[in-house]
This record gives C-alpha cells, sequence and structure tokens, in this order.
C-alpha cells in the first residue's frame, strides 16, 4: 500500500514538474550561473582585432553587433534598429538604437561605428578589408544616423554586421593614440553588450556579469558567465557529467565521447548554430606538384576517397559530404548540380591516373605524395591514415609526415614545401566571404596563412568570383556562383570532403543558447538556466 | 654453458628470455603471416577480440586488423629499442673508456658533457629532438640513444676507474701496450658485465619512450608500433578499451621480460652473486 502510494505521487509529481519545465520555457528565469568550459583559452577578447575562433565565442556577450541573424540568414536589428539600401546598392543607411549606453556610462553613437569602420575593421580585419573596400565614405549626419556610400555593390556586407564579423568597439576607449596593435582595451574590453566584462585569472577562468543597463530588459536572464579554462578534452567531458560546467561549443569532448554523452540524461547535444561559419573539412593540394598539376590526378584523388566510410568511422558520423567548393549552407547560391568528382569509386580513379600516364609501377605503386598532418585532435591522424589507405589503394603511394600548428603554417603557406594537406576553412555565409580566398588566383599570396595555397589560377574561375563580388542583382549573381561551382567541380584545385558538424554539448538546463545561425556566437541575452 | 647453469637458476629471468623469444618470433614471422600492410583496412571497423576467426585479435576504428598492427609493431618496437640502445652503448663506452682511463682533465671534460645531457628530464629532451627535425624512424632511434648513452658513459668510466690500478693493466702500460689496445682489448672486456646489464633496461627503456612517443602523435606516422596503436586507440577508450589494452599488454610483457633478463644477467655475470641461490 505504501510503496503503491509512493509510486502514485512520484508520478503525479513528474507530471508536475514536466509541466513546470513546460511552463519554465515559455517563462525564461532569471538568475544563475552559467558555467563554460573553454579551450584554447583566447589571448584577448575583441573580434574586431582577431578574428580566431575562441576569442569570437567569449567577445560576442560582450559587444552586440548592428544586427543578428536568423537560421535563415535573415538579419535583425540589434545596435541598428533598421537599414535602408539603396536600389543600386551603393548607399547604405543604419538608424541606431537610442539609449545605449557602454559599460562605462559612456553613450553609444554613431561616432563609435564610423570609428570601428575606418580605423578597424577596413585596416585589421582579416575579411573585413575585402568586405568594406568599396566603401568610399561613412557620413554621421547626426548621433543615431550612419550613412555608407559605396564605389560598388557589395552584396556581402549586410551578412557581415554580426558581432563577431564587425564587431562594434568603443571610440572614447581606442581611439587615444596608443598603438592599437598593443591597446590595453582588448584584455579588459568595453562594450554595449549584455555581458560586463569583470576578471581574467590566465589560465583559469574568464568572470562576466549581467549588464544591469542592458538596453533589452529584462534580459539578459543569467547573472554570470564563467568561462573556465580546461585544457584536457577528459576533463571537460568530466566536467559537463559532474554538472561542474553546463555548456561548450565547436564540439569542446574528444569526438567519440560525444554520443555516450549526449545520451546522458541531463545532456543534450545541438548541430545547430555553425551555420554562420559553415566549417570545411577539405584536402588541400599543391597545383605546383608534378603529379598535381594534371587535373585527372586530382579527380581521382577525389573520387578515390570514401567520403561517407571517413565521416562515419573517423568522424562519428558528424559530417556532411560536400558535392562541390559551396556548402549546402550558403543556401542561396549552392547548386548540387555539378560535374560529378565527388563520388566513391576507385575504379574510375584507376582508370583517370591511367588515362595520366601514370601506370602501377613495381609494388603495386604510381608515384609517391606527402601528406601534411597537424595532429591537434583525435580525428587528424587517423583522418590522415584513412586518406594514405584509399589513395594507396588506387596506387598513390602517400608518407604522413606529422607536424605542429606553426610549423604547418611555415611549411604550407610560407615555404610551399607540401603535397597535400587537410585544413579546416570556414567557408562563412556567403561564397565570397569564405570560399573565394581558397579558388581567386589573385590570392595566391606567400606566406598568408588560409589563402589559395593550391596554386589554382583559371581566368573563368577569377571572371566568376571578381563577378559576383559586386553583383547586386541575386538572380546574376547566382549564376556566376553556379558557374564557379562547375568549374571548381570538373577542376578540383582542391579536393572538398565534408562540412563539419560541431557539436554544442550542454546541460538540459540551459535554454535558448541556439536561435539562430550565429549559435554560440550570439550575445546569450536570451539564454536562462530552467529550474 | 657454465654461463646459462647460473643463468637458469634464476626462473624469472627464464620465464623473461621466453616472453622476448616469443616477441623476436612474432617479429620475424609478421612478413609471414601478415604479408600485407599493416595499415590496411581490411575489415569492417571496431570488430572485437575472439569475434571472428579472420581477426582473431579484433579491428580497430578504421577496419584494420589488431593482430597484424601488434605483429608488424613488435618489429619496429624491437628495431628501434635495440638500435638506438647500441648506439648509446657504443657512445657511452668510447665516452666512459676514455674518461675513466685517462682521468685528469679528460675525464672532467667529459664528464661535464655527460652531466649536461643526464640534468636535462630526457623524456622532454627526446620530445625536443623529435620535433625539431622531422618525426622519423632514425631521428627517433637518435633522439632515444642522445639520452640514454650519459648513464652508460658514467658506468663504463667507474668500471674503467676500477681496473686502471689494477696489475693486468699497470703490467700492460709497462711493456708499452697502446692506449687503444689496452682500453678496447684488456680493459672492456672486463668492464663489459655490468654494461650488458643496464643495456637490456635501456632496451626496455628506449621501447617505452618510443611508445610515449607515439602515444602522443610524434611517432613516425607512416610505421606501426605499439605506441601507435595504443595513441590511436585512446581517442576511443570508452567504447573499445581492447585497441589500448592488447598493446598496452604487449609493451608491458615486453619490458618485464627485458628487465628479468637484466636481472638474470646480472645474477649470472656478477662472481660475488654465484652460488647465492
Amino acid at each position: 500500500m505504501h510503496t503503491h502510494l509512493t509510486r502514485r505521487a512520484t508520478i503525479a509529481g513528474l507530471a508536475l514538474s514536466t509541466f513546470a519545465s513546460s511552463m519554465a520555457r515559455a517563462e525564461p528565469v532569471k538568475g544563475g550561473v552559467l558555467n563554460v568550459a573553454l579551450f584554447p583559452e583566447p589571448p584577448m577578447a575583441v573580434s574586431a582585432f582577431n578574428s580566431s575562433t575562441y576569442v569570437g565565442l567569449i567577445s560576442t556577450k560582450i559587444f552586440d553587433g548592428l544586427v543578428t541573424y536568423t537560421y535563415e540568414m535573415k538579419p535583425e536589428p540589434l545596435l541598428a534598429t533598421s537599414w535602408e539600401i539603396a536600389p543600386d546598392g551603393l548607399t547604405y543607411t543604419f538608424k541606431l538604437r537610442p539609449n545605449v549606453k557602454w559599460h562605462d556610462g559612456k553613450p553609444f553613437t554613431s561616432a563609435d561605428v564610423k570609428y570601428s569602420l575606418e580605423k578597424v575593421w577596413s585596416k585589421m580585419h582579416p575579411r573585413g578589408r575585402t568586405t568594406y573596400q568599396n566603401v568610399t565614405s561613412v557620413e554621421t549626419p547626426d548621433d543615431l544616423t550612419i550613412v555608407l556610400k559605396l564605389s560598388k555593390p557589395t552584396p556581402i556586407l549586410m551578412k557581415s554586421l554580426s558581432s563577431y564579423e564587425s564587431q562594434v568597439i568603443p571610440k572614447h576607449i581606442f581611439d587615444d593614440g596608443t598603438d592599437l596593435a598593443k591597446h590595453p582595451g582588448m584584455n579588459a574590453p568595453i562594450g554595449t553588450g549584455p555581458f560586463v566584462f569583470k576578471e581574467w585569472k590566465k589560465g583559469e577562468y574568464i568572470l562576466m556579469e549581467r549588464n544591469p543597463n542592458y538596453w533589452d530588459q529584462p534580459k539578459p536572464y543569467l547573472d554570470k558567465i564563467v568561462w573556465k579554462i580546461i585544457p584536457d578534452a577528459a576533463a571537460r567531458a568530466a566536467a559537463l557529467e559532474t554538472g561542474e560546467a553546463d555548456f561548450t561549443a565547436f564540439s569542446a569532448v574528444s569526438i567519440s565521447d560525444i554520443k555516450r554523452l549526449a545520451s546522458l540524461p541531463k545532456l543534450a547535444a545541438e548541430t545547430r548554430g555553425y551555420e554562420y561559419l559553415a566549417p570545411l573539412f577539405l584536402l588541400e593540394l599543391n597545383n605546383r606538384n608534378e603529379y598535381l598539376s594534371k587535373v585527372e590526378v586530382r579527380q581521382a584523388i577525389s573520387h578515390a576517397i570514401d567520403r561517407k566510410f571517413l565521416i562515419d568511422n573517423v568522424w562519428e558520423g558528424y559530417g556532411t559530404a560536400l558535392t562541390g567548393p559551396i556548402p549546402p549552407t550558403n543556401v542561396e547560391y549552392y547548386t548540387k548540380d555539378v560535374p560529378d568528382t565527388v563520388s566513391y569509386d576507385p575504379k574510375k580513379a584507376a582508370e583517370l591516373l591511367d588515362k595520366a600516364g601514370y601506370k602501377v609501377g613495381a609494388g603495386g605503386k604510381r608515384f609517391k605524395l606527402r601528406l601534411e598532418v597537424v595532429a591537434v585532435s583525435d580525428t587528424m591522424a587517423p583522418s590522415g591514415e584513412y586518406i594514405k589507405q584509399a589513395l594507396g589503394k588506387v596506387g598513390i603511394d602517400v608518407e604522413l609526415r606529422n607536424i605542429d600548428l606553426g610549423g604547418f603554417i611555415k611549411r604550407v603557406y610560407s615555404d610551399y614545401d607540401f603535397d597535400m594537406t587537410m585544413n579546416v576553412i570556414y567557408a562563412m555565409p556567403d561564397p565570397t566571404i569564405g570560399v573565394q580566398r581558397l579558388y581567386w588566383s589573385k590570392n595566391i599570396k606567400q606566406g598568408v596563412p588560409f589563402a589559395n595555397v593550391s596554386g589554382y589560377s583559371n581566368p573563368d574561375m577569377d571572371k566568376a568570383l571578381e563577378g559576383a563580388q559586386t553583383e547586386n542583382d541575386p538572380a546574376k549573381r547566382k549564376a556566376m556562383f553556379v558557374e564557379m561551382q562547375k568549374i571548381a567541380a570538373r577542376d578540383v584545385p582542391l579536393t572538398d570532403l565534408f562540412y563539419i558538424k560541431y557539436v554544442t554539448l550542454h546541460n538540459k538546463r540551459v535554454m535558448d543558447h541556439t536561435t539562430g545561425a550565429e549559435g554560440t556566437y550570439a550575445n546569450f541575452a536570451k539564454v536562462y538556466l530552467a529550474k | 654453458m657454465a654461463f646459462w647453469r647460473q643463468y637458469r637458476r634464476n626462473v624469472a629471468a627464464v620465464i623473461g628470455l621466453a616472453i622476448l623469444l616469443v616477441v623476436v618470433v612474432m617479429a620475424v614471422s609478421a612478413p609471414l603471416l601478415y604479408p600485407g600492410d599493416p595499415w590496411d583496412m581490411a575489415g569492417k571497423p571496431f570488430i572485437w577480440p575472439f569475434q571472428s576467426w579472420k581477426f582473431p585479435l579484433g579491428t580497430d576504428r578504421l577496419g584494420r586488423d589488431v593482430a597484424a598492427c601488434i605483429f608488424h609493431g613488435a618489429r619496429v618496437s624491437l628495431l628501434i629499442g635495440l638500435v638506438a640502445t647500441l648506439v648509446a652503448v657504443v657512445v657511452g663506452i668510447v665516452v666512459g673508456a676514455f674518461a675513466g682511463f685517462y682521468g685528469g682533465k679528460v675525464d672532467d671534460v667529459l664528464m661535464r658533457l655527460t652531466e649536461i645531457f643526464q640534468t636535462i628530464p630526457s623524456f622532454i629532451f627526446i620530445f625536443v629532438v623529435v620535433a625539431v627535425f622531422t618525426p622519423t624512424v632514425p631521428i627517433i632511434v637518435l633522439a632515444i640513444a642522445i639520452v640514454s648513452w650519459p648513464q652508460l658513459a658514467r658506468l663504463v668510466r667507474g668500471e674503467f676507474i676500477a681496473l686502471r690500478g689494477r696489475d693486468f693493466i699497470q703490467g700492460c702500460i709497462a711493456i708499452g701496450m697502446s692506449d687503444l689496445r689496452i682500453i678496447f682489448f684488456q680493459a672492456l672486456p672486463n668492464a663489459l658485465a655490468p654494461v650488458i646489464v643496464t643495456a637490456s633496461v635501456t632496451v626496455a627503456l628506449a621501447i617505452l619512450a618510443e611508445s610515449g612517443l607515439a602515444f602522443l602523435g610524434l611517432g613516425d606516422p607512416n610505421v606501426m608500433s605499439w605506441g601507435t596503436i595504443i595513441g590511436a586507440g585512446r581517442a576511443v577508450l570508452r567504447q573499445a578499451w581492447y585497441l589500448t589494452a592488447i598493446p598496452g599488454v604487449a609493451i608491458l610483457l615486453t619490458v618485464l621480460a627485458l628487465n628479468l633478463i637484466g636481472d638474470g644477467l646480472n645474477d649470472a655475470l656478477n662472481p660475488r652473486l654465484r652460488g647465492r641461490r
């Protein structure tokens, strides 16, 4: 009788608590501390100066962008309340949000945006230099209006106004004559965002507190965010399991641990929210190499690799095979309708190699290529081993060369001393921002990391890419990108392998952390902890 | 024969020798039993041991045959252990012999040099050497040899200092025998016993060092060693522990065997311990 009652009471309790949590979903709860397990530790905290991944993760909570983005990459108001683009695409007028204050109490005005654009985005940001290259003047008719005049249309501009990509920084802090590259404001950032930077204990934690004067009250809901620096992947997994951390982004645990952790009752995995970055896993080929200069060899390599096997067995299923240079997340421009050079077909690969004039020689091998492996994660080394075996099956002998990240940048980008290398590249929301740099002949820049390192140069490709850069008509622009995808699929200057599905692992009580394409690069004003 | 009679009194040492023989047989028979490339993705990934006749020890996350990896790994681990030790022994003997035999300034210079190498933590030193050059088998062998020779040099020096005062060496000097001849043909054979004992342990340490490097991803990525298998298996420890356990046991047994052999050799070669058991 007693047990029976208890059980019934439990069921009633469960029903109640389910009800309560669904209530909580509708009504965000105020208060609480969000603990995030973070590694590597970012070197500073202003993305306007440093576009690296983990700087973006923390700085976007302190600094708001002009806009934020839905999953469909539609801009939504943040610091800008409305905007107007002239039909010729040469004038942009933004209205800014009134009564927004910097964390030190100074008012936020159009002068801050003008300063950020003119002095920082267009000068110091690796992608901003291209995005804002056609801006001829920035006018500030009043404190809350900003007008950009352009010499050529720049269709990517409206996609580049997130906090991560174009971070609005305070003029009164940075414009004090100090060398910007060494400015102390980078380590004690002052923004307009929902969280105020409080303390940074190097190697231990970064502490942020709720901004009580945030314009969008009652947001933010959280009292604090603590970014705990936990260097070991297994320790990060343990922190999630024990509840010491509530949140991790960018697949912060060992890839083979993700499924196990996600299946725990209190944890969950989210793969959305990386569409803005669109991380791609590529095999870059040095087209200067005797063998790799032949298009048949490059096509053969692409056909010899079973992308599905690689994704399923090395990347635990966290990937989507690519069909061409532009990922499906660039929805407006992606096309499947390109020459097929990606299907797994070792027989065809062998035929292509025969056709190129490289017959199977002694020991079943045709020729030898080297593959650079940066052993930074538990996925890189086995990916390299897989590629070695896969190419070995069609007669290409692959020598793996282990190297650290610094040595890799020098050997590959400065010395061009490589044949093949695996790389993770962010495709970003528009091909002009992310993909173009890999295929554009004017981006063959020795010494510049993540430039066109394959040395691929094709006037037709350049024409399509350069046309799309300044084409204001969406239909014509799409046609140019379709052309670009066809050329890339045929020429295969580099091997597109797959779109990496990064995972945000989090405690189920953390709500509304991923609500748009920016994912964990959003400002976290909406995030709350369910009771 | 007398040596073997001494040696076999130590049962543990005989077991050690038996284990080592098995490992050597594995290494020698690897190309016959598993003629293919051990890196080949031969079957489905993650077949557990004893589930399939074709793969008695299972397959790893890329479908490689673990048994083939272990057999071929034995070749690499033994090769690196033996060659590194050989290099270390030669360097150690030369340095130690000259320092011990001549004493004085020569001794000072050589011993300070030895101490420089000894004060650097050995595994970190290996790391640095491998990181500066590319991780290939010759570089790894060299790196391990560099950290292993000082110990041997000091040992040989001690032996030579003791031998130098002995009558037969003094006799050799008196009859005008050349220094090199005295060092290598008179003194060295008498100093060799402790060197052999230490060398057997050095082989074990070299195998461990190579496994450590490979485990951390700093081994030669084109060569299948036991450490490579563990390093690859570590990532999937929670779903396939056998991938770490099998090569781990192989390393454990080999290192244990070499240590037991070292003990046995010590007993058999040390006249003072004779007849104790």
